[in-house]
């Protein structure tokens, strides 16, 4: 029998892919892990330091504050999210998938715009609103009489990360909305015709019938949400620059790395600190996103047939 | 109980209304003000342009102190250079890993599935590294480079689902006609999987455009940026001169503005489709 | 339980009428099945019964109260769907529960309806199971049971059996018979089987098209189909179509040039009809027989020849390009390609009209 033919064609088909995803995306991240092991001196020479750079990290005040305050301010910043964005993503979704919704297509594509969009502008958009000197927020509480609530929220340390999450919530009220609508339309119409004929009320379709069969998508959307958390940068530093001010208030994960990898001002930039936050966040996500696949997942999958 | 029902209905509209609103009052309120006086802008905020209050100024202040339209078409070769890539790298792929069995095809799948969840961005100290040993720094090439790797494992993901659904006898049709297997790819699945690519262009496309991470760090130089990090940097240094910023904000989102509002119907769909699963 | 009463009934989607002016009577513990093709509107009427759709015009009466604007669970009906539609995320017992709860049943009552159904339909050993842990006849049997612990006074099902493989549709068919019989709960079915609906109904309603064909016992409509649509779809194989033309009438019947040496005269009441006009022959398969012996001959050539063991079917074309099929015996010696003469008795024989309207039939033909 003839040997079977090396499968050329497989390697050429997958090579391109590989290669590039292998080179710029999966060893730099590796490479990341090793260079947060190592530390480098005067001469720009690193040497190999162990553990000590996560020490340093965890322990030594200089570090130590800022991390657990990003971080603190990341949790915040995901805890707002999954609360304010999933409800009101659900709530979106759950009034668009209606039956004989008029311009239910022309509704969709007004929600989701604000996610089409750069989050460098959406921010630099929202500081001009809430800006004191253009008054439009302020205007606009006082057409109700409501003049005195107005505050410089992201001037102010109390309100600043508050106000960020909730602009970033804004933004991106849309990806949970869509995929929430796409699973609610996506369940069988004879389902609630039967659970109708059963005289159950709306309400209770809505919390014993579609939510329950939605609840995988819910997971999916807390964890893109978690991901994307931890991950985020770009909305925080268009609008209040890498220090992430007022005076840390709006400091997060991405932030801290960016200051660290870089430097700021007169701290010079530090790429194996740099590395070894880096490490952190992808062992937050990873914990994260274990958690899901092993915890949260499986029971859904359970849960569902 | 018609009356219930109609009463219902309304409260339904009133609530969508309401928080289009809210969604579009920010874009919206940007875009009339960049075409206002600088009076106007504080004097009327929420009036649209009249003919007293109309101008250009912003525009043409944004239109000679920044390269707006270079900035434009740096942003344009990256997105779709890269989209390109991703598009045909990824489906080609998809097409190995989910039509021939061999050795490692699972791993190798999940091996590129990673990098749905973990995000490109950790590793940028070591790309920075990377791209300067390369010579890249300040090139489009650079970011082309990253943001391909960025895209694909999201596109191998949903080009692979969509490949699935092919039915079998075709391919097995043009096999038992004697035919190659890079023929088959290009004349058979290519021209299938159409309807998937515009689900993969707005996952790729999207943050590509909108990102100022990797244009920061690796194109920052004159010349090189692309259209965020140009409005990043032009609004950063006049950010007194509301005329300037209001207009160079119009400019910065009037390109995927005009895009989402003309395929809108493609792009939602699209994300239903691919969310389906 | 209850009769149903549709009066009158239109629906339109939109601009587009789907049902026209449907009037029915299904009396108390009738089995009545709604049957046609694709797209008659059968699903929709079942649908208006069970107001899951609006009515657009006409009303509808249930146990004799107008029911109109009545919700789909105060009209003390119970619908099995096509799809089953058991929720996937409960088990078998809170699926046949869920519906009690909001007819504000106690749990008591609830326990010992659910159980007796499950013990009724053999479900006793899965209550605890959630549907996909099921087999697809369990989960019917999940569907019918929910249907069953409402004590509805109208059963509803829609093509309850379609996705079940042949073996098991059998079966279902004749549990839902029994079930029907131990019951005695009015029961509107829909189907586009018409084995199903000879087989269960007490009376069937055939719809084309969005209107009532005909309404009947299942033999009624076999032997006295109202206009060839309805003798084209009760019945398997096909009834045999033969053009022909009114040569005289008579009291003995209508006799008919069809494009044989001999004209024939068929027993039917001739009614309106003239001398010259244009009517089509209607013969079933199974009254079809090889050999020119049985008073109306039909000559052709074999066209294909199916060999099914207990008969034969005998596909035949006639000069003129018709098809004509004969259930011939199991040991048939037809050839294909060979001229062959088939016949059928005058009495078996159905005429119709051109615009479809049948010629009644002279009733002797039922004892045939």
């Amino acid at each position: 029998m003839a040997r079977r033919k090396w499968p050329t064609h497989i390697v050429v088909f997958l090579a391109p892919a590989f290669l590039v995803y292998t080179v710029f995306s999966v060893y730099p991240l590796i490479d990341t892990i090793r260079l947060s092991l190592y530390a480098g001196d005067e001469t720009g020479q690193t040497h190999f330091v162990g553990l000590d750079n996560f020490v340093t990290l965890l322990t030594d005040p200089v570090w130590s504050a800022p991390f657990w305050n990003a971080l603190r301010n990341n949790l915040l910043f995901f805890a707002i999210h999954i609360v304010v964005q999933t409800s009101i993503g659900l709530a979106l979704a759950a009034l668009l998938s209606l039956p004989n919704l008029k311009g239910a297509g022309a509704y969709r594509t007004l929600l989701f715009m604000p996610t089409m969009l750069s989050v460098v502008i959406i921010g630099f958009i929202w500081q001009l609103i809430l800006s004191p000197l253009w008054g439009i927020a302020k205007g606009f509480l006082s057409t109700f009489g409501l003049a005195s609530l107005f505050h410089p929220w992201l001037g102010q340390e109390s309100t600043a990360l508050i106000t960020v999450s909730l602009i970033s919530v804004w933004q991106f009220v849309g990806i949970p909305m869509i995929l929430i609508y796409a699973a609610l339309i996506n369940i069988p119409d004879d389902l609630i015709d039967a659970a109708t004929v059963d005289g159950a009320p709306a309400f209770h379709i809505f919390w014993q019938i579609r939510l329950p069969m939605i609840f995988p998508t819910l997971g999916v959307v807390s964890i893109l949400t978690f991901v994307g958390n931890f991950n985020a940068f770009d909305l925080i530093y268009a609008m209040k620059g890498a220090q992430a001010g007022p005076n840390g208030a709006t400091d997060i994960l991405g932030t801290f790395f960016y200051r660290t990898f870089f430097g700021y001002q007169l701290q010079a930039g530090n790429p194996t600190m740099g590395a070894t936050v880096a490490t952190m966040m992808l062992l937050i996500i990873l914990v994260g996103v274990l958690f899901y696949l092993f915890g949260v997942q499986r029971r859904l999958q359970h849960h569902l047939a | 109980m018609a009356r219930h029902r109609k009463v219902n209905r309304i409260a339904v509209y009133a609530a969508l209304s309401f928080y289009t609103l809210i969604a579009i009052f920010p874009i919206a309120l940007v875009l009339m003000n960049s075409f206002k006086t600088r009076a106007a802008i504080f004097g009327s905020p929420l009036s649209p342009p009249s003919l007293a209050t109309f101008t250009l100024t912003g525009f043409q202040q944004v239109l000679e102190k920044a390269d707006f339209v270079l900035y434009f078409g740096n942003s344009l070769i990256v997105t779709v250079v890269s989209l390109a890539l991703v598009l045909l790298t990824g489906a080609m792929a998809a097409w190995a890993l989910g039509e021939y069995r061999f050795r490692g095809n699972t791993l190798i799948a999940l091996y590129m599935a990673i990098g749905i969840m973990v995000p490109i961005r950790l590793g940028t100290v070591s790309i920075l590294k990377m791209i300067v040993a390369m010579n890249l720094i300040n090139t489009l090439t650079a970011l082309i480079l990253v943001y391909t790797a960025m895209g694909l494992p999201l596109a191998i993901l949903i080009l692979g689902e969509f490949m699935a659904q092919i039915p079998r006898d075709l391919r097995e049709a043009a096999r038992c006609d004697g035919v190659s297997e890079y023929t088959i790819f290009t004349h058979v699945i290519l021209p299938l999987i159409r309807p998937a690519v515009a689900t993969v262009a707005v996952f790729t496309m999207v943050p590509i455009w909108n990102d100022l991470w990797f244009p920061l760090i690796l194109a920052s130089g004159a010349g090189k940026q692309t259209i965020t990090l140009g409005a990043q940097q032009f609004i950063g240094q006049y950010v007194t001169n509301w005329n300037a910023v209001l207009s160079a904000l119009t400019l910065a989102i009037a390109p995927i503005l005009i895009l989402y509002i003309l395929f809108s119907r493609h792009l939602v769909r699209g994300l239903t489709m691919g969310a389906v699963k | 339980m209850a009769d149903v009463s549709m009066r009158g009934i239109c629906k339109s989607f939109g601009k587009i009428e789907v049902l026209h002016d449907i009037n029915l009577e299904v009396k108390d513990g009738e089995f009545v099945v709604f049957v046609g093709p694709s797209g008659c509107g059968k699903s929709t009427a079942l649908r208006i019964i069970a107001g899951l759709e609006e009515i657009t015009k006409g009303e509808l009466y249930i146990g004799g109260r107008l029911v109109n604007e009545v919700p789909p669970a105060d009209r003390g009906i119970a619908m099995v769907f096509q799809s089953y539609a058991l929720y996937p995320h409960m088990t078998v017992y809170r699926n046949m529960a869920f519906g009690l709860k909001f007819a504000k049943t106690d749990k008591g009552e609830t326990d010992r309806r659910v159980r007796q159904a499950a013990e009724i339909l053999q479900l006793t050993p899965y209550l605890d199971r959630k549907p996909r842990d099921l087999s697809g006849g369990q989960r019917q049997r999940v569907a019918i049971g929910r249907a069953i612990v409402r004590e509805p006074s109208v059963f509803l099902f829609d093509e309850p059996l379609s996705n079940l493989d042949a073996a098991l549709r059998i079966n279902t068919r004749i549990e839902i018979a029994k079930l029907h019989r131990s019951l005695n709960a009015t029961t509107i079915y829909v189907t586009h089987d018409q084995v199903e609906a000879m087989t269960l109904a007490s009376k069937i309603v055939v719809l084309n098209q969005g209107r009532v064909e005909q309404v009947g016992p299942p033999l009624e409509l076999y032997h006295h189909p109202q206009n060839q649509f309805v003798a084209g779809f009760i019945g398997s194989p096909k009834m045999n179509f033969v053009k022909g033309k009114v040569l005289s009438v008579d009291a003995s019947g209508v006799t008919v040039e069809y494009g044989e040496a001999k004209p024939a005269t068929i027993p039917v009441g001739g009614g309106i009809a003239r001398v010259g006009d244009p009517v089509t022959l209607g013969i079933r398969p199974e009254h079809m027989g090889e050999g020119a012996g049985r008073g109306l001959p039909l000559a052709g050539t074999v066209e294909a020849v199916e060999l099914l063991g207990e008969a034969s079917y005998v596909h035949v074309r006639r000069e003129d390009g018709t098809a004509l099929i004969a259930r011939s015996p199991g040991d048939s010696q037809a050839k294909v390609g060979a001229k062959i003469t088939i016949s059928t008795g005058v009495e078996h024989l159905h005429l119709f009209h051109t615009d479809g309207a049948a010629f009644p039939r002279h009733s002797k033909a039922d004892a045939a």
